[in-house]
């Protein structure tokens, strides 16, 4: 009996448990992730550094004391890709006399991009793309499709090019 | 004498028509094609698999460059307000080729690393017919990431667009005469 009661508690805890990580889990906020904007979303110009966040049904980006939103029900399509982008600034590089500034472009980091594709009020179609730290693009990504978000792949970066079409030096 | 007056006159004749026929030609050109507003459809890639970012880059890009282009009414694909415009052009686009370079060895070699995108453009009325075809590259030698051939997509596609479309609505339908 005493085994018995032992083994039914440890059962009970174990799901309440379970149903406890799974509801913080469901409930979570993503934490803000540091992006550029390189296009696509209504009234924010091109290249605008901000946060990205899902939050409450909202794609949601911050930037300079301004906020924009795309409800992730107006997402239409979601997809993660890398790149890679230069280490050094444009302009350093440039300053670099005897042709240093190319030795630099050697230096590199890898990026993931997070493209959407969205209808605005009207029905028309939209696409922003988001450049962030690597690693960052799927969990957002994920956190989208948890809130209903389509996608087309569901798993995985989704870039990449035909084995038809030569890819001349994909950066990674 | 009379040789000499022939072949002077024989000159005169062939300088006119070497100078007149291109005045000619430029007047064969058709009239512009009517387009009170241009919707523009997603990027289609049937034949490669385009990566998603260069998909939308050329969408927003074209859109953009069609506006800078004086275009004011360009409306994006499924968007209501175009269902009842008259005289309505849809642009749709096909990516037929791709070739992703590399940013670094662009700027490590300034020769190699260049990007280059391949677009079949047709522009249809809203029923399908097809109005004009044409067949644009957009690349990047130099400078700039791998995105900034889409750019140089759009401003080449919306200058075929500035070029072949009117939105003056007194712009006549009919080709010029024959001849001129």
């Amino acid at each position: 009996m005493k085994i018995g009661s032992r083994i039914s508690f440890v059962a009970a805890v174990s799901l309440f448990a379970g149903l406890v990580i799974s509801i913080a889990s469901a409930e979570q906020v993503s934490k803000p992730v540091k992006v550029v904007q390189l296009t696509g979303l209504v009234g924010v110009k091109d290249n605008a550094k901000g946060t990205l966040s899902v939050d409450k049904g909202n794609l949601h980006f911050a930037h300079a004391k301004q906020t924009s939103d795309v409800t992730v029900a107006s997402i239409e399509d979601v997809s993660t890709g890398a790149d890679s982008q230069g280490a050094v600034g444009k302009t350093v590089s440039m300053a670099v006399p005897y042709g240093g500034g190319r030795f630099l472009a050697l230096f590199r980091t890898k990026i993931d991009t997070l493209t959407v594709q969205y209808r605005d009020a009207d029905g028309g179609l939209h696409g922003a793309i988001f450049t962030m730290p690597a690693g960052t693009a799927e969990t957002i990504k994920q956190e989208l499709v948890a809130q209903s978000a389509h996608t087309s792949v569901q798993q995985g970066p989704d870039a990449g090019t035909s084995p038809s079409v030569p890819s001349a030096g994909k950066e990674q | 004498m009379n040789r000499i007056l022939a072949a002077s006159i024989r000159l005169s004749v062939c300088t006119l028509l070497l100078f007149a026929c291109p005045l000619f030609a430029h007047k064969s050109q058709p009239a512009k094609i009517k387009a009170a507003a241009i919707e523009v459809e997603m990027i289609q890639s049937d034949e490669i698999k385009l990566p998603a970012e260069f998909q939308i880059a050329l969408y927003e890009n074209l859109i953009r460059q069609l506006h800078e282009q004086g275009f004011s009414q360009v409306y994006r694909e499924g968007d209501g307000n175009a269902a009842g415009v008259t005289d309505l052009v849809v642009l749709h686009s096909t990516v037929r080729g791709l070739k992703e370079g590399s940013e670094r060895a662009r700027k490590v070699t300034t020769v190699a690393g260049a990007t280059s995108i391949a677009v079949h453009c047709q522009f249809t009325r809203g029923d399908g017919t097809s109005l004009l075809e044409r067949d644009v590259n957009g690349k990047v030698r130099f400078f700039g990431g791998n995105l900034k051939a889409t750019n140089d997509f759009a401003k080449k596609a919306a200058k075929v667009a500035e070029e072949s479309l009117s939105s003056n609505a007194g712009t006549q339908d009919i080709p010029w005469p024959a001849g001129f």
